[in-house]
């Protein structure tokens, strides 16, 4: 593929790029560098690409490998992408009422990077899966407890109350 | 379809299917559970589709327009070196020219991942053996491996706009790197040579491997023992 398919792969994918590593970063500038870096590598390697229906994932799997870089240079800092690490629901219990955003910010990478793919990359079950080297289930599960806990994160605080009260 | 499945698939924001969907009609529980995990959606996609930055689009093409001559000029500055090796190479020897004039992109990726993912991959773990055993089995068995040398490191890896079973290997002449490719198949051998490392991508059963040493000989030598 030439040049100009590239060029109109970012512009096309930009956003949602920089919005993935957004979310496994949880830094603007450092998304914006991950975004940059990756793109740069992947222009590199895309003669290399022979499927230009995969370009879309492929975009996306350089941008997790550059984040990956990241955190194989700075260390325990950032979060891991294969260890969940913590149970969100004893973990953050205390986070009733929390707005999607800032619920969203107290998961654990792992939990939500799949539900970033899923709903800003479009992709299934089975793509994420393949995409993280995981199995078509572990992805369900993620997705699944990442739902539950935006749920418990996000109740109003009534029901934080109401808890409280049964206890 | 019970309440219990509905719930359970509808977690995982795959979709309703026409199962469900039927369900749902029929359930007084489920309907309204479908409405406010619609609105739940709609909310977790407006958070997750932060704002990107002002010009980034632009700023992203006007660094990728700017690192190109430079790139390119990397790429004119190698393959000046490439001939210049292999017109020196042609008073070695045939076999060591073979090895210079090629310049296969796989290969060449082999050695690159070599050079600078290599490290990284081994610093984020290893897979489980019995992972490996299954998801090699089909490609290049594991006890094929350990016939040729001693597996020190086996992780997955993302390459060549796929995946990838990254080995490290101790031969007993040196040490080897596989990167075994299940999912990129491959006619015929290819090679290539740069910044002092060789690398030949061969066919197997199922996908292809790269192969990246140190010297012709032992690249040679253990796609001789993959192949046998």
């Amino acid at each position: 593929m030439a040049d100009p398919d590239f060029d109109a792969a970012v512009r096309s994918h930009a956003g949602d790029l920089y919005r993935y590593a957004y979310w496994l970063a949880r830094d603007r500038q450092q998304a914006e560098d991950i975004v940059q870096e990756a793109l740069l590598r992947g222009w590199r390697a895309f003669p290399r690409l022979r499927d230009p229906s995969a370009l879309k994932s492929w975009l996306f799997s350089i941008v997790r490998n550059e984040f990956l870089r990241l955190v194989a240079k700075n260390g325990p800092a950032m979060q891991s992408l294969d260890d969940p690490g913590m149970e969100v629901s004893d973990e953050r219990a205390g986070l009733f009422g929390l707005e999607m955003r800032d619920a969203l910010m107290a998961l654990p990478v792992a939990y939500a990077e799949p539900l970033a793919l899923q709903v800003l990359g479009g992709f299934s079950c089975a793509e994420i899966a393949t995409f993280c080297d995981t199995t078509e289930g572990a992805v369900m599960t993620r997705l699944t407890r990442a739902r539950q806990a935006l749920r418990r994160l996000i109740a109003p605080a009534e029901a934080a109350g109401r808890k409280g009260g049964e206890s | 379809m019970n309440c219990l499945d509905y719930r359970r698939v509808l977690l995982t924001g795959d979709g309703e299917t026409e199962a469900m969907r039927q369900h749902r009609l029929q359930c007084a529980h489920c309907a309204p559970l479908f409405r406010e995990h619609g609105a739940m959606e709609n909310d977790l996609r407006r958070a997750l589709e932060v704002a990107v930055p002002e010009g980034f689009t632009e700023r992203l093409a006007e660094s990728l327009a700017t690192q190109r001559p430079v790139a390119s000029a990397q790429r004119t500055g190698r393959r000046r070196f490439l001939a210049a090796a292999a017109v020196g190479a042609g008073a070695i020897g045939l076999g060591l020219y073979a090895w210079i004039g090629r310049d296969d992109p796989m290969a060449m990726a082999s050695i690159d991942f070599v050079i600078k993912e290599e490290a990284k991959s081994i610093m984020m773990g290893a897979m489980p053996r019995a992972e490996a055993e299954s998801r090699l089995a089909d490609s290049l068995p594991l006890a094929s491996i350990e016939r040729i040398g001693q597996i020190r490191h086996i992780s997955p890896c993302p390459f060549g706009g796929g995946m990838a079973y990254h080995v490290v290997l101790m031969t007993p002449q040196d040490k080897v790197t596989l990167l075994i490719m299940p999912d990129s198949s491959r006619r015929s051998r290819a090679s290539a040579s740069h910044d002092g490392l060789y690398a030949s991508v061969v066919p197997l059963r199922k996908g292809s491997v790269g192969v990246v040493g140190m010297s012709a000989a032992v690249v040679d030598s253990v796609v001789g023992a993959i192949q046998a």
